[in-house]
């Protein structure tokens, strides 16, 4: 019966040592982190001194922010689709598809996870930034390539790509426009150390900026930046960024909020390479078959600055209340787009409370009064209540 | 435990009677089996799973995936709108090669899987219930040569089975419409050898993935002599590991369980081909490997052997 007891071993050991394997390798990569103590103003600095123009790597993004966990893009595009057949004519773009595709992007960026890789190549110092965006979906990909003078998008589901020209001149432009605005900050802001410190000192009143504990992230070692609001009544519990201790790029951002345990969002390299991506990454050439379009670039209307802005209703301007973490905005009712309140996605997400309808998530409330106006903030929905009273 | 008494040079004689007599009496392998040299075993059990019609059936039907599906899409005159389907299928008419791929993602979740727990169930299970097992083990092969021997059966099984579909769907593909550089779901073209290329890869990719249910195939063969009840086990728990990926509840639970990177070959078609996924999965499959693997050996050489 022993012999037969010893033979059992490997069925006993075998799985002990993979859960002690399993156990052991990410405290393994979390500890022993220690690095030369640095105060806030110097990881700023370290950020803003970044020489990093190129780099690869795979971005990891995952948000627990409470949001129902619903497949958005399936359940968006049966509602279009059949919503078009039903009440439009054929080839008629509905006008509030537009609007619910758009929101159903956003509602995808803050809801679940996702895996995307980045190549940027900024290097050549002549010439434009080149930039290529994988999003990785399952058995489909979305992509995103700019070589600085065309931006591709292509999706491999519906296999359409979309192509913008980046006017010759809008680079240029750009440029002068920041020069503009660098020639026109206050005198101290000079150097990025000055604006370190200018950036401390505005941000004091509100919040607390520690580094915290020194850690990994993508196989680096990396400083941790941390935000935390002074405010009591807020959602945000901090924020927290960690810049890499040799580049000095920022790795992950990690947004936490209060009362939950997981990081309500958080993006941040998995893997990073500080090597230049190879060249042919950026030529992008829509495959046959692929159906494309041309999307033009939305036009700034040129404004000269003496002239008056267009006037808003004084009664349609947002209104905030408060300066730090746990501001509220209110929104009138005559400035809310008729397609927000009547979108039956919204109405799903929101719940019923006192006085109207609440939208929450882990780091943001949106309270809908029943008189339309709209209070936003993160706060709990307690003070948006009062706030709508209020006035 | 038998031990290796029996010489070396014996073995070529012995192997030569034993592929004759197995050709003869189908599955069951000869009682004056007696060899020491795994490889041999391993060319004998080989030589037994090939030779049998359910295999050929098996692989026959894998065959058909791509064979009835590329046939559907030629005769339907429908279009379809591109997403419309299982992954690819609209692509299909423009490019032939693209059969392989859907035909892939349409055989993992059930049809692969099935075939597997087929072969896997019977290794052990159907030599005690044809009552063979005993006189395998009289021979001095040993539990765990024998053990071993039977999983690399079912690992090369696996092999020819992906490599079958892989095959079958691009000459079908290739045979009813037009063929000519892929594109990747990264936007990218690659030209026909190249893509063949990945096909052998994905081939591969799939087959690594199945090693650690078959492993679990291995292990529940080990515990009963009826292999039908084998069978039939390993493809309920392929079932539910399934079940257990999509439920979004357990999402803690999902890189652990072996299925969770069965259509993770989406990772060779994009550009530049993404092998990290491919590292963690080889990884997963081992461990699988590791304890199920385990598991059949505690089992099997503690086996009071009565058929």
């Amino acid at each position: 019966m022993s012999r037969n007891s010893v033979k059992w071993l490997p069925a006993i050991v075998v799985p002990v040592v993979i859960v002690a394997g399993v156990l052991a390798v990410p405290l393994q990569a979390g500890a022993a982190v220690d690095l030369p103590d640095k105060t806030p103003e110097q990881v700023l600095l370290m950020f803003s001194d970044s020489t990093v123009n190129a780099f690869s790597g795979t971005v990891e993004k995952t948000a627990e922010l409470g949001l129902p966990d619903i497949d958005l893009g399936a359940g968006m595009a049966g509602s279009m689709g059949e919503s078009t057949s039903e009440s439009a004519p054929e080839g008629t773009a509905e006008p509030g598809a537009a609007a619910t595709g758009a929101l159903a992007s956003v509602m995808e960026l803050f809801s679940g996870s996702h895996t995307a890789r980045v190549y940027v190549d900024g290097s050549d110092a002549g010439g434009p930034a080149k930039a290529r965006v994988q999003i990785q979906d399952r058995m489909a990909e979305r992509n995103v390539v700019s070589n600085g003078t065309d931006v591709w998008a292509y999706d491999s589901e519906t296999n359409t790509a979309s192509h913008l020209a980046i006017p010759a001149d809008a680079r240029a432009t750009a440029q002068a426009k920041i020069a503009e605005m660098a020639a026109t900050a206050p005198a101290d802001l000079s150097t990025p150390s000055q604006v370190a410190d200018r950036f401390l000192s505005e941000i004091d009143p509100s919040t607390t900026v520690s580094v915290g504990t020194d850690g990994t992230v993508a196989g680096r070692t990396a400083y941790e930046l941390v935000l935390t609001p002074k405010a009591t009544q807020t959602l945000i519990e901090s924020v927290s960024i960690s810049v890499d201790s040799e580049t000095g790029v920022p790795l992950q951002v990690t947004v936490r909020a209060a009362g939950q345990e997981d990081p309500a969002f958080q993006v941040g390299f998995t893997e990073v390479d500080f090597s230049t991506p190879s060249a042919d990454l950026f030529d992008f050439t829509p495959p046959a078959g692929a159906t494309v379009e041309e999307v033009a670039l939305p036009v700034m209307p040129e404004m000269p600055a003496d002239e008056p802005k267009p006037e808003i209703p004084a009664e349609n301007v947002p209104v905030v209340t408060g300066t730090g973490w746990d501001a509220i905005v209110e929104v009138p009712a005559a400035s809310v787009p008729s397609e927000l309140s009547a979108n039956p996605m919204l109405s799903e997400l929101a719940t019923a409370v006192d006085g109207g309808q609440l939208f929450s998530t882990a780091l943001v409330n949106v309270f809908l009064a029943d008189d339309g106006r709209v209070f936003a903030g993160s706060v709990p929905v307690e003070l948006l209540q009062a706030a709508a009273d209020a006035q | 435990m038998s031990s290796n008494s029996v010489p070396l040079t014996n073995t070529n004689t012995n192997t030569n009677t034993n592929t004759n007599t197995s050709t003869n009496t189908g599955p069951s392998p000869s009682p004056s089996r007696r060899r020491s040299a795994g490889l041999a075993l391993l060319g004998s059990e080989l030589t037994v799973l090939f030779r049998r019609r359910r295999t050929w059936a098996m692989l026959v039907a894998v065959a058909l995936i791509p064979i009835l599906l590329a046939v559907a899409v030629r005769l339907s005159s429908e279009t379809l709108a591109p997403g419309e389907g299982p992954p690819f299928l609209d692509r299909v008419t423009q490019n032939g090669l693209f059969v392989a791929f859907t035909a892939m993602i349409v055989a993992i979740p059930l049809f692969l899987p099935l075939t597997i727990g087929v072969v896997a169930g019977d290794t052990i299970a159907g030599e005690a219930g044809l009552g063979t097992l005993r006189y395998l083990l009289v021979a001095p092969a040993g539990r765990v040569r024998l053990l071993l021997v039977k999983y690399a059966g079912v690992a090369v099984f696996c092999l020819a089975a992906t490599l079958t579909l892989a095959v079958a769907g691009t000459l079908i593909g290739a045979a009813l419409f037009p063929v000519g550089p892929v594109t990747l779901l990264s936007g990218d073209v690659i030209s026909v050898p190249e893509s063949l290329l990945r096909s052998a890869l994905i081939s591969l990719y799939v087959t690594v993935s199945l090693l650690g249910f078959a492993a679990i195939g291995l292990f529940i063969s080990t515990l009963t002599d009826v292999p039908v009840g084998a069978m039939a086990a390993t493809v309920v728990v392929s079932v539910v590991a399934q079940i257990l990926d999509v439920l979004p509840q357990l999402e803690w639970l999902h890189p652990w369980l072996f299925s969770h990177y069965w259509l993770g070959f989406a990772d060779l078609l994009r550009q530049p081909m993404d092998l990290g996924s491919f590292g963690d999965n080889a990884l997963l499959q081992l461990g699988y490997i590791a304890v199920f693997g385990a598991l059949a050996y505690g089992r099997f050489s503690t086996k009071d052997i009565l058929s």
